[in-house]
Order: structure tokens, then C-alpha cells, then sequence
């Protein structure tokens, strides 16, 4: 189901005298002659609503969706003590990164991948260093990152984004977001989201996004600043409580009319209710700094 | 009350079906025996399709064995217990922790360190309002954290010499978001100490306790996964 | 071991979670199968490969909708998968290409002989006439008159509104009764063949 295309950029006929050439560079440099990206193309024909899943421990992948009912997985491998294996089971589509011996530097282990997938596909990324970015995907996605930062762009659907230092953006998307890390900054932009949990320790979080009606909406971090910003449409529900930090508030909000709302008894804390209070939205940080902004 | 046609009634009858009654749909049924068949007909076809659930029956063990060899075969089913070969493999760094946890993986790892915690914090979590409650609260929160704290300081170590040879990068940022949540733990630990009951604290803190259990497994699983 | 358990344990690749998962769903599935291929040895194929898709997922399984539902929304996307490869047309999951359809309404059938189905209907003949529906008719009186399974249950299965899901169950009802029909009288022309037959052989 596969059709597979290796296109070894140094084995061309055309350029054997370029490669003797090379290759005296390549000494004067320093440089191995085999040193040089290899690319790789595959294409798998799938059903609605495939699976992808891609491991690599280093690599820039760029996942964008198109309208024909195949996934296209282009590779670009930075050595040849590199492999990828991409197989197909069904309607699942795994793609993994190995090193064919051991003691490999980062460099020499570094992948980048361009995926087009179907706009309904699920994907399951996990790549540890350089970057992930995903567009116009609507299935769930499960992205797990160590350094590596992650953007996403009109997407939707069930996203779960776990970094250890690495960035999160998100543009546009939809759907439930829950992103953790504990030292990356988020950048929730433009969201059209009914659920949001986003947790850091040391990181800033900036919300700048819809409140839906119904919507839950809870950004927490230990340091740092939590930016959320609003317009005089919004209708939410707040508290926000830092423990040891300042929370600084240009929302005119209301007293809080029911009963049972949880009273924070520690900290800077506000709450209350602007507009219909349709929204709930819990911001808490241990000593960071909470703004709650009017949005420009 | 309008009376209606076959025509009309064929055309109107499935919601009928579904439950709907209507007076004019009535009064052409009890008028027409053709439609009264259509709808009699389409009763029994109903009833003869519920009557088909009862034989239900499993399907044959066969399937199940060869839906098992396939995801056995897929690497996408094991058994808690290790099997030999595997430990046989296994990098001692990342030991203690299958041999506490007998292979969990690692999210649940990390429940269970939070899961221990919070059981502590919920036995003693009574309305604090003697001294001695509070007291008892701190102690049995120094009881249930010290061999954790222990347990977690062993890991670290061996996840450190495990890391050794792995990507630099992904070593550089794995330990210094160590030393940042190391940073975060002992800050908590102080707030929770000045102040037992605050509950905000105790969160931070067991969040803390959790993401350094989830850091040291993800810099296990890389130490095994060199070896 | 409750559901919610194993869908957990299963997520992590527990063995025993997954056999708990396979041997509370495995008979629904099978039966859906079942009726929707009608022989044992496809239905056994089918039933296997929902499972093994659902297992390949697992992980991405929310809670969002029961999991039952989601299970059997695979289920059937593999059976109609199958279906469409055997009748080598790409038709979409909402196929009703019946030509009488046209119009929007039922067959005009009044005014043919009036031969009644009940009494007549039995498993057989029925099981006989669902084979010869169109997928996308079969799934959906197999899913609510066989199964139970409510409309908006169906409509998330089958990726439909529960509209469409009332409206495909009634042509498929009407259709199933034109197809006993043509049975009937197809039986009735055999019976009155062999009765001739027996007739002239007396004389």
C-alpha cells in the first residue's frame, strides 16, 4: 500500500564529477563526503480518520493536512548511520527514527519530516529536540516533547501537548486543549476552545482567546506571569489566586452570587462575575504575576 | 378532521412509525386495510429482528486468540509481570523503578507517587482546627514523604549516570528542569511547613512531587533505552 | 474488573484489560458482523479486525462518547469498508441508491396483490432479504431493530443526523418488505408450478 521513492541526492549520474569535487572539499573541510541529507518519500493510502504516529529524538516536523485520503511522509535523514522506518497497519500509519549504531551525536540523529495527512487524521508525536509544528489538522493529537517547541495552527479536536522545556503556541484551534510543561512558555491565541488546561511551572502563559459559554477555562504555573486578556463581550466566571505573587485585574467584576464558589483563604485573590458569568475561568499561581487585561 | 388519501398517508406514516400519532393517520388506518398491512407488515419485520438478539451469541475463541498473536506480534499488549528477557536487558538505573512498580508505565508511575501522597494527605485531612490535628498533619506528612523524597533521590542519581551518553540537548534540558522543579519542591516544602493548612501549597507541592517522578522515568526510559 | 478500568489499563497495554475489554463487547460486535455479511467465517475476519483497530487506538480514546458507541462506530466502518470492496463501488456511508428513491418518498406499491407478511416472516427469509439491502440501509435497521440501539446512538456510530438515521431505518423497513414480497410471490409461483406438475403426472 505503500509506494516509496529514495532519492539519494549524492547518487546522481549527472553529478559524479561534482562528487569528486565534493569529496576534496569534504577533506579540506573536514567534512565527511557522507555527511550529506538523504531524502526520502513515502505515500500510504487511507481510510477516514487514520492514525499517525511518528517518533524522533531530533528534528524539525511539519504536519500539514490536504484533501486526498493518503498520508505522504517525506524525510529528510542528516546521515546514514540514520534509518526511518514508516509502516502501515490498517488505518494507522507508524513512522519511527533509529540510529543504526550506537554513540551517535544529535546531529547525526537529526530527522526532519514533512507529513501531509488527511484533515480528519489523529496524531501521536513524540520528538524530542527541534520542533513541531502542526496545521490545519482537526483530529486528536498527542504531542510529547522534551526540548522541542510546538505550534499549532487551526487545529481541533482532543490536543494534548506535554513539554519539558519546550515552547507551546496555539493559533486559532478549537476543540479541548490540555498543554503541560514545566519550564516552556504558552501562547494560546485566537482559541475557539470549550476547554483549557494549561499548566507550567516557571513559564509565562498568555491567553488571548474566546470565552465560550460553557466553556472551562484554568491556567496555573509556580512562577512567571499569567496574561489573560478580554473584551467587554466576554461573559465569565473568575478567580484568580496567587499565593505570594500580585494579581492585577481591569475587569469590572461582580460579587459572586452563588453559594458554593470556592473561597480561596490564602494569597492575592480575586473573584467574581462579568457580564453573565457563562465561562468559568481559574487562574492560580504560586508567587508569579497574574494580569487580567482589557484586550487591545 | 381532514381525511386523507394513500398517497398521503404513505407519504407521512414514518413518524408514525416512530411513535408520532396523528388523528388523520389514525382514521386511514382504521379506513383502509391496504395501509393497515403496510404498517401491520412493518411491525412483524420489527419484531421478527428483535427476537434475532436473544441468540446472540460470543464469537468463536479462535478469534480472540488471533486477535491476541496480533497485538502480541504488535508490541501493543504485555503483561505486568517483566518478562525475562527484558530484565535481563534492562539498564540498572531504571531497576528500581520497574521492580517497584513491576513495569507500570510511566504515567502511571507518576500517579502512584501522587496517588501515595494525596492517600496520606486525605487521611489526615480533617477540619485542622487543634493544634495537635496539625501536628499530626505535619508529622504524617514528613512519614509519608521522607521515603519518597529517599526513593526519588536514588532515582536521580542513577537517572543521571544513565544520561550520560544520550542527546546532549535533550540531557541539558531534562537535567536543568530538574534543578527547577528540585527548586519548586523546596519551596513548597517550606510553605507547607509554615503553613499546614494551606491548600494551595499542599497542591503545588504534590504537583511538584509528580512532575519529578514523571522527569525521572522519561530519563530512565532514555538511559535504557541507550543501553 | 469495570469497564472504566480496563479502558485505562488497556491504554497502557495491560494483557488482562484488554481480554476484559474484548470479552464484554466481543458478542455485539460479532452479531453486528454477523448480520450484516451473513457467514460465520467473514463475521469472524470482521469481528477481529474491529477489535484490533480499536486497540491500536485506545490511546487516543477520550471518554467523549460511550465507549461501547465508539467501538461500534469501528465496527461498522469496517464492515461497510469491507462491503464497499466487495461490491468494488467507493459509495459513501449514506448510500440509498435505490433508483425509486428519486422521488423522496416510499414505493407507490398499493394496488398490487395484497399478500401478507405476517405469519410468513420468518428468520431465514428475513435474514435472506437484509443481505440484499444496501450497506448503508443494512447498518442502520441491524444497529436499531436487531441491536436496539437507539437514533442518536446510531447517528454517532454512523457519523449521520438522527434525521437521517429515521429516514434511512423507514426505506429500510419498506424495502426489507418488498424484497418478503417478491419472496412470497416468488414461492407462490413455485408452489403452483409443482402443483401442475403433481396434477399432469396424476393424469
Amino acid at each position: 500500500m505503500s509506494t516509496r521513492r529514495f532519492v539519494p541526492v549524492q547518487w546522481s549520474s549527472q553529478v559524479t564529477r561534482k562528487a569528486a569535487g565534493l569529496l576534496t572539499a569534504g577533506l579540506l573541510l573536514g567534512v565527511s563526503a557522507f555527511a550529506s541529507p538523504r531524502r526520502q518519500e513515502q505515500h500510504f493510502k487511507v481510510d477516514a480518520r487514520p492514525v499517525i504516529t511518528i517518533h524522533n529524538p531530533n528534528g524539525l516536523i511539519t504536519v500539514k493536512a490536504w484533501t486526498k485520503s493518503e498520508v505522504m511522509v517525506i524525510s529528510t535523514l542528516a546521515s546514514d548511520q540514520v534509518a526511518v522506518d514508516a509502516e502501515q497497519m490498517g488505518n494507522r500509519v507508524d513512522v519511527s527514527t533509529h540510529g543504526l549504531s550506537d554513540s551517535l551525536s544529535p546531529d547525526d540523529m537529526r530527522t526532519d519530516f514533512q507529513i501531509n495527512v488527511p484533515e480528519d487524521a489523529e496524531l501521536q508525536i513524540h520528538n524530542d529536540s527541534g520542533s513541531v509544528s502542526v496545521a490545519n489538522v482537526m483530529g486528536d493529537m498527542n504531542v510529547e516533547t522534551v526540548a522541542a517547541g510546538v505550534d499549532l495552527e487551526d487545529a481541533a479536536g482532543y490536543l494534548t501537548v506535554k513539554t519539558v522545556g519546550g515552547s507551546f503556541q496555539c493559533l486559532r484551534c478549537a476543540g479541548r486543549i490540555e498543554v503541560s510543561s514545566i519550564s516552556g512558555n504558552f501562547r494560546l491565541i485566537d482559541l475557539r476552545s470549550y476547554h483549557v488546561w494549561a499548566q507550567t511551572s516557571t513559564g509565562n502563559i498568555l491567553f488571548n482567546g474566546e470565552f465560550l459559554p460553557n466553556g472551562t477555562y484554568s491556567l496555573k504555573n509556580y512562577s512567571g506571569v499569567i496574561e489573560v486578556r478580554f473584551s467587554p463581550a466576554d461573559s465569565f466566571d473568575m478567580s484568580a489566586t496567587s499565593l505570594k505573587g500580585k494579581v492585577n485585574n481591569e475587569a469590572k467584576l461582580t460579587p459572586p452570587t452563588h453559594q458554593h464558589h470556592f473561597v480561596p483563604k490564602w494569597g492575592n485573590a480575586l473573584f467574581g462575575t462579568f457580564n453573565q458569568g457563562r465561562a468559568k475561568v481559574e487562574l492560580t499561581s504560586f508567587d508569579g504575576t497574574i494580569n487580567i487585561l482589557k484586550r487591545d | 378532521m381532514a381525511i386523507i388519501k394513500c398517497e398521503e398517508f404513505l407519504s407521512r406514516f414514518e413518524p408514525w412509525m416512530e411513535g408520532e400519532r396523528h388523528a388523520d393517520i389514525q382514521a386511514h388506518l382504521r379506513n383502509c386495510p391496504h395501509c393497515h398491512a403496510i404498517v401491520n407488515d412493518l411491525n412483524a419485520i420489527q419484531a421478527e429482528a428483535r427476537s434475532w438478539s436473544s441468540s446472540e451469541t460470543d464469537a468463536p475463541e479462535r478469534v480472540w486468540t488471533a486477535l491476541r498473536e496480533q497485538l502480541e506480534k504488535e508490541g501493543l499488549i504485555r503483561d505486568t509481570v517483566l518478562d525475562s528477557k527484558r530484565s535481563g536487558r534492562q539498564a540498572a538505573s531504571a531497576r528500581w523503578l520497574w521492580g517497584l512498580f513491576g513495569g507500570v508505565p510511566r504515567p502511571v508511575l507518576a500517579g502512584a507517587y501522587l496517588a501515595a501522597l494525596i492517600a496520606v494527605a486525605f487521611a489526615l485531612s480533617g477540619p485542622i482546627h487543634k493544634k495537635v490535628n496539625e501536628e499530626k498533619w505535619l508529622e504524617g506528612t514528613r512519614i509519608a514523604t521522607s521515603p519518597l523524597r529517599a526513593e526519588l533521590n536514588t532515582a536521580e542519581q542513577n537517572s543521571a549516570l544513565s544520561l550520560a551518553s544520550s542527546n546532549s540537548d535533550v540531557s541539558a534540558s531534562l537535567h536543568q528542569n530538574l534543578a527547577i522543579v528540585d527548586n519548586y519542591i523546596a519551596l513548597c516544602e517550606k510553605s507547607v511547613r509554615e503553613d499546614p493548612q494551606n491548600e494551595i501549597a499542599r497542591d503545588y507541592l504534590y504537583e511538584a512531587y509528580r512532575q519529578k517522578a514523571d522527569l525521572l522515568a522519561q530519563m530512565s526510559e532514555r538511559g535504557e533505552n541507550v543501553q | 474488573m469495570p469497564e472504566a478500568d480496563a479502558i485505562r489499563l488497556a491504554q497502557q497495554g495491560d494483557a488482562a484489560a484488554f481480554e476484559r475489554l474484548y470479552r464484554l463487547h466481543n458478542r455485539r460486535v460479532y452479531s453486528l458482523c454477523l448480520r450484516m455479511v451473513g457467514n460465520t467465517a467473514e463475521a469472524e475476519d470482521l469481528t477481529q479486525e474491529a477489535f484490533l483497530q480499536l486497540f491500536r487506538k485506545i490511546a487516543t480514546f477520550r471518554g467523549e462518547s460511550a465507549f461501547s458507541t465508539w467501538l461500534h462506530r469501528l465496527a461498522v466502518n469496517v464492515v461497510l469498508m469491507k462491503l464497499r470492496k466487495k461490491s468494488g463501488t467507493e459509495s459513501s456511508l449514506e448510500e440509498i441508491t435505490e433508483p425509486d428513491e428519486e422521488s423522496g418518498g416510499p414505493r407507490r406499491d398499493f394496488g398490487g396483490p395484497d399478500l401478507r407478511l405476517s405469519g410468513s416472516i420468518d428468520r431465514v427469509n428475513l435474514q435472506r432479504a437484509v443481505e440484499q439491502l444496501p450497506p448503508g440501509y443494512k447498518s442502520v435497521f441491524v444497529l436499531h431493530d436487531v441491536q436496539g440501539y437507539e437514533h442518536n446512538e446510531i447517528a454517532e456510530i454512523m457519523g449521520c443526523s438522527i434525521g437521517n438515521s429515521k429516514s434511512q431505518l423507514h426505506k429500510a423497513r419498506m424495502r426489507l418488505r418488498e424484497l418478503l414480497h417478491e419472496a412470497l410471490r416468488a414461492k407462490a409461483r413455485e408452489d403452483r408450478k409443482a402443483a401442475s406438475a403433481d396434477a399432469g403426472g396424476e393424469d
